[in-house]
């Protein structure tokens, strides 16, 4: 079986692997780098809850194989908090009832968080393009998009605040 | 009240905390105290569950709808690189029984098919390896050598085959697993006195749940220390070692089932027996651990996750002036290849199925089929989403043929607010309601009168615009007759009359309320609705309560969210366990104020004296003391050290069925009432629906709280929108599942859902219930259906489209369309 | 669901992974992997070696060379969704990218990467047939064009030969004032569509001109329209003509049958998308 060795960023730390070449990046994750986050759900592209933020943009990890995020920063979602406090993204899902069992959540937060690095002022209708890959079968999605909507705000606002932030 | 109903008589109410204004939790629309762990990526699903030594299994599924298994062969499979074991169906029997049947007398199931496989998807074999990879490296050379038999795939077709189209020879002479008839009061007489006779032939199709997880389990066996420990998905943890230690040929003490945070369930993991015996079975055989996660396409093909697939040939009776006076019906229902769940949902659909309606009788025949597809089970609604649509369908029927208003019939037909409780010709009770105001709130919020004549005019010109309203009941707080009720007299099975919810609260010596809960979280609110009950009871603050959940093992009654029950019998629960605390805690407390405890009370998570402000004493300092310091307090059995209670809560309100099954009792007594009103615009070339405009009125008693309320009714009307316009099985002549994947399954996204959902509440509290809360789990997906297949059907009024079947794609509506041009031009 | 064992490579450049494709059995390349990852998932493909060339960064570029749209291997859906270039000259590429697949996807996904993956209901190989495009088909040592309505030979199947990689989509720039027009049908917005419609043409003198109309879904695999072309050359822009036209070409068409809709269906639906999308590149026309 062919094995492939080699590192890549994630969330924030470099990490080394040696796995077969065909191992998914959404059971790398999960197994060989124990963060469980990364929820797997359809393995066939569509559910969109296995969806990491791979350089910047959201990616199906169930698509990828891990030996191709050679060299790439990752966030999961265990990368999202910064300390106690949930990121801006998370605190607004909480706020807003943006979940119910949850499982789809992750993908969820990665496509917000491209979406809102993108697009800061979104209106609903482009956030609903934005999440329009990921299934979720609990909400029906109204709170989820009402969340982004709020994220949206409270990440302008912390902007503003780092912006007027003295150096 | 009819006469056959008499001997059911209605038992006093056993309410203790009255609904009442001016609560200062219960109706918060607080945030989930459930969030954060989650949001974080730290839930804790059954995937993420690993145990030490752990090996992975993969499965060997049925290609053939029908077939003999006329050998297997395992060498190349048993000899791969990392391969624990290979076994077959006949493996797995050397170490467990058949799957439990709710079906009397029962279907015989194995966890793994032995002689034969009756539908795509059925386990015939199972590798054990280290890894998933490899497991399904081996799998794939397993050899199994098919004598292919007929397929059963249509209803109608499949109840009436012989010989080897015969599912299972052995426990039924034809594919009819099961019909019985009933009927409710004097059904004859009204047909024979009606002045008119609506009928219709109904399909409704087969749905599916298909949570964003799939079903799974991690087992292990240790027979030198106790059985099985086993880590799973199911929504029923606390129940199920009673129904599967059979299986497993364990007591249920030596089954210790560990629940796990559920990726949703819908119905679909209330048991999950199936997987449990046969990951539990293959750690046994393998002597390892072993972790199971069907993957989508075997949760499509194996698991439960399949809903009501029938069809109705229905009649409503009504007088000259419109009154419906009865309603029966023939049901044949598609449950593929086994009857595990038995005829729970038709049972189910007893409780509400003359609908908000003043009917006085009801008849029914219902036929179980088996057919070569993946069995039933339990989806959303469980049935009476199926005759919630039946029921409005025929009042559409009615007003069309009769020439009527279709709202004011309902209204002139419907349950007036002083007629409750109000008992069905069934037997079930409804328990309180206000059918009218929910009715006349949801016409404003979506401003009826002004959509109905923009339809109007959109119509003239030429465009396909309609509005659909329904007004339909949402039962809640189930009782297990159901399982059971409409089973042959003479063998009932097991006539379960339990569905009891326990917790356990305990003070810790820091003031912290430590809740064990019995019931798993599978998407709804167990933690937040149980801190809004307790804190409202015991004046504490939410933030004070800390959550565990009990194993099978060390836990108590818990039957778990199903049936809309968690969040009414859990406040019962809540409310026993706080009147047991609050009376040890003003004992303690009143002993440390030098009071009597008759002269204290609860006030601010403090025991207080009555009518004094600084004479108090803190929860925490109170359970500090009676933890640590004894010799404080008096001797005696009653100030034994800590303040702990475990309470449980029985059903509040239900009857055994009549013997002679002349009503079936009170089962399902907990109603809330909804009505959804809805406009959409129909693309005639190509049948494509767009919803314009939606609204829905929910009643579900008391609300805990307002936000996650309306989160589950969002959820089940998106549910019953895809059940409605996208999600269709497409089963083969030759019975292969053909759409069995997410990409062509199609469950509605963002961009398929309402861009302007209104929704509004009424409040009719439960005399029953504590506090007056009702279930409201299912609602969404109880009204959707019903309201936008009316929607349609007036949009396509001038074509003369009639829609009897659901669910309507672009594909089949776009075909109804055009035979029905076909027959204007012909 | 996992895929089964493969050699997997990762040439440094071009010539290597061209020298990669000649080595013999079941080679695939890997680009974006959207659609081949889920085949494999499901063991439906079960390649012996992969080539992944996603670090080939000299394929992954947009540019514009003359009259001519280039569009490298490795260019993502995302990319071109979003490049100015493709909004400038090629708006109905813009346009049909919303109603394809969905972010995650067009993240990875390469436009030639879609094309060579040949599903009879993609929407771009209809598009490439209209608007003419060239496929760059490079192997070692050669390099040839195909036309796009040449490289499309059925369902998943391609002119392209096992040795080579499509390496480049050229695409001309269409005449000035080119009106354009695309309409499709699918279950959920993003899904596969049941059909896509798909035109561009001129107005010269009140009269269509250089009428270019393509169809995917229906037949087993996207395809020029060259009757009903016929058919509107030369004709004032008309609805009951639009109507004719399309009710000739769905009696012409050979629908592929499948569970989730019939052959009549495609057939309305040709009926009924013809005449919006012929109108809606007349209305861009003027």
């Amino acid at each position: 079986m062919t094995t492939v060795s080699f590192e890549l960023t994630v969330n924030g730390r470099l990490r080394k692997a040696t796995v077969p070449a065909r191992m998914l990046l959404s059971d790398f994750i999960r197994q060989e780098l124990a963060l469980p986050g990364t929820h797997v759900g359809c393995e066939h592209g569509v559910c969109g809850s296995c969806n990491v933020v791979l350089d910047g943009k959201a990616v199906r990890s169930c698509l990828m194989f891990a030996v191709q995020a050679e060299g790439s920063e990752i966030t999961t979602v265990e990368g999202l908090a910064r300390g106690d406090d949930l990121h801006p993204i998370q605190q607004a899902f909480w706020e807003e009832h943006g979940l119910q069992c949850g499982f789809c959540t992750p993908g969820m937060l990665a496509s917000a968080q491209e979406l809102l690095a993108e697009n800061p002022d979104p209106t609903d209708d482009e956030i609903r393009e934005a999440i329009s890959g990921n299934l979720c079968r609990c909400t029906g999605y109204e709170f989820i998009i009402s969340a982004i909507r709020s994220a949206a705000v409270k990440l302008r606002e912390a902007d503003t605040e780092t912006t007027l932030q003295p150096t | 009240m009819s006469d056959h109903l008499k001997s059911n008589v209605i038992p006093p109410s056993r309410q203790r905390e009255a609904p009442r204004a001016g609560l200062t939790w219960i109706g918060q629309s607080m945030m989930r105290v459930e969030d954060p762990r989650i949001l974080s990526g730290k839930g804790g699903y059954i995937d993420d569950i690993t145990v030490p030594g752990m090996a992975h299994a993969a499965m060997v599924s049925s290609p053939h709808a029908h077939a003999r298994i006329v050998s297997i062969d395992t060498s190349k499979a048993s000899a791969l690189p990392g391969v624990i074991g290979v076994y077959t169906g006949e493996d797995l029997a050397s170490v467990v029984e058949p799957c439990p049947s709710f079906a009397s007398p029962p279907i015989t199931q194995h966890a793994m098919a032995m002689g034969k496989v009756r539908h795509v998807g059925e386990v015939v074999a199972a590798v054990v390896a280290e890894d998933r990879y490899v497991a399904e490296d081996a799998a794939e050379l397993v050899e199994v050598e098919w004598e292919v038999l007929p397929a059963c795939v249509d209803l109608e077709a499949s109840a009436a085959a012989t010989g080897d189209a015969l599912l299972h020879p052995d426990d039924r002479e034809s594919n009819v697993a099961l019909d019985e008839s009933f009927a409710f009061g004097e059904v004859d007489r009204h047909f024979a006195e009606a002045h008119h006779i609506v009928k219709r032939r109904l399909r409704w199709q087969r749905s599916s749940a298909q949570a964003i997880e799939t079903s799974g389990v991690v087992a292990q066996f240790d027979p030198f220390k106790g059985g099985y420990t086993i880590h799973a998905n199911s929504n029923f943890y606390n129940f199920i070692p009673f129904v599967i230690g059979g299986a497993l040929r364990v007591s249920p003490g030596e089954l210790r089932i560990v629940p796990v945070l559920t990726g949703g369930s819908f119905g679909s993991k209330v048991f999950s027996h199936k997987i449990i015996i046969l990951t539990a079975g293959l750690a046994r055989l393998a002597g390892v651990p072993v972790k199971y996660i069907e993957d989508r396409l075997e949760h499509f093909t194996n698991s439960d996750s399949h809903g009501s697939d029938r069809l109705y040939d229905t009649e409503l009776a009504v007088a000259g002036d419109g009154t419906f006076t009865s309603l029966r019906f023939t049901v044949l229902d598609d449950y593929g290849a086994y009857l595990q769940f038995g005829v729970g949902t038709h049972g189910n659909a007893m409780a509400q199925v003359t609908g908000p309606y003043r009917i006085q009788s009801f008849g029914m025949r219902v036929r179980a089929v088996l057919t070569n597809k993946t069995q039933q089970g339990p989806y959303r609604g469980f049935g009476s989403e199926v005759t919630n649509w039946v029921m409005e369908r025929m009042v559409d029927a009615a007003a069309e043929e009769l020439g009527r208003d279709p709202v004011e019939l309902r209204v002139q037909n419907m349950i007036q607010p002083d007629q409750f409780p109000y008992m069905i010709p069934t037997g079930n009770i409804y328990d309180s309601g206000n059918f009218q105001k929910v009715l006349s709130e949801a016409q404003t919020l979506f401003d009826l009168d002004g959509w109905r004549k923009k339809a109007h005019a959109m119509r003239a010109e030429g465009r396909c615009v309609g509005v659909g309203v329904a007004t339909c009941m949402e039962r809640s707080v189930y009782g297990p007759t159901e399982w059971w009720s409409l089973n042959n007299k003479e063998t009932p099975g097991f006539t379960l009359t339990s569905t009891p919810e326990g917790i356990t609260v305990r003070l810790d010596p820091s003031g912290k309320l430590f809740v064990t809960l019995n019931s798993p979280m599978v998407g709804n609110s167990p933690e937040t609705v149980v801190a809004q009950i307790l804190a409202e009871r015991l004046t504490v603050a939410p933030e004070d309560i800390v959550f565990n959940y009990s194993d099978s093992q060390s836990g108590f009654n818990g039957v778990g969210p199903q049936g809309s029950r968690f969040t009414a019998m859990i406040a019962g629960a809540c409310v026993s366990a706080s009147i047991r605390l609050e009376e040890k805690l003003k004992r303690f407390g009143a002993h440390m104020l030098q009071r009597r405890p008759e002269d204290v009370e609860l006030r601010n998570g403090t025991v207080a004296v009555k009518g004094l402000k600084d004479q108090e004493k803190a929860f925490g300092e109170i359970a500090l003391t009676s933890s640590f310091f004894r010799l404080s307090f008096p001797d005696g059995e009653e100030f034994d050290s800590g303040i702990e209670t475990t309470a449980v809560y029985d059903h509040p309100l239900s009857t055994d069925p009549a013997e002679d099954r002349s009503h079936l009792g009170i089962f399902y007594p907990i109603v809330g009432h909804i009505c959804h009103i809805v406009a959409v615009e129909v693309d005639p070339g190509t049948g494509k629906v767009e919803i314009l405009d939606y609204a829905a009125v929910h009643d579900n008693g008391t609300m805990v709280n307002p936000r996650t309320l309306a989160g589950q009714v969002w959820g089940g009307t998106a549910n019953g929108i895809g059940t409605t316009l996208s999600e269709v099985f497409n089963y083969d002549e030759t019975g292969q599942f053909t759409n069995a994947n997410f990409a062509e399954f199609a469950m509605p996204t963002a961009n398929e859902m309402p861009r302007n959902f209104k929704l509004g509440h009424v409040e009719t509290p439960s005399p029953f219930t504590e506090y007056g809360i009702k279930g409201g789990g299912e609602g969404g997906r109880l009204g959707a259906p019903s309201a936008l297949t009316s929607a349609i059907e007036d949009a396509l009024s001038d074509r003369g489209v009639k829609i009897a079947s659901l669910p309507v794609t672009p594909p089949i509506l776009r075909g109804l369309i055009r035979s029905a041009e076909q027959a204007a031009t012909r | 669901m996992k895929p089964s064992a493969f050699r997997y490579e990762r040439p440094a450049d071009l010539p290597a992974a061209l020298a990669l494709l000649g080595s013999g059995g079941d080679t695939r390349i890997l680009a974006g992997g959207q659609s081949l990852v889920p085949m494999m998932n499901y063991r439906l493909a079960r390649p012996d070696c992969l080539i992944d060339i996603n670090r080939l960064s000299e394929l992954d570029y947009i540019r514009e060379e003359d009259d001519v749209i280039a569009i490298g291997a490795l260019a993502r859906h995302a990319a071109v969704k979003s490049s100015d270039l493709i909004a400038a000259h090629l708006p109905i590429i813009a346009e049909a990218y919303d109603w394809i697949a969905h972010a995650a996807v067009r993240n990875r996904g390469t436009l030639c990467g879609n094309l060579c993956h040949a599903d009879a209901a993609s929407e771009m190989p209809a598009i490439m047939q209209i608007l003419e495009a060239e496929l760059v088909l490079s192997k070692t040592g050669a390099q040839r064009s195909v036309a796009a309505t040449d490289f499309f030979v059925g369902t998943y199947e391609t002119a392209i030969a096992a040795d080579e990689i499509l390496t480049e989509l050229r695409i001309p720039k269409p005449a000035e004032k080119t009106g354009w027009g695309f309409e499709e049908v699918a279950m959920r917005r993003g899904d596969y569509a049941w059909c896509t419609v798909v035109a561009t043409l001129q107005i010269r003198d009140g009269q269509i001109a250089s009428p270019r109309i393509a169809l995917a879904g229906v037949n087993a695999c996207a395809t020029r329209l060259g009757d009903a072309e016929r058919a509107l050359a030369g004709q004032s822009p008309e609805e009951g003509l639009f109507a004719e036209i399309a009710q000739d070409a769905a009696n012409r068409a050979e629908p592929q049958e499948s569970a989730a809709s019939d052959a009549e269906y495609k057939r309305d639906l040709i009926r009924a998308l013809l005449p919006r999308v012929l109108g809606d590149a007349v209305a861009r026309a003027r």
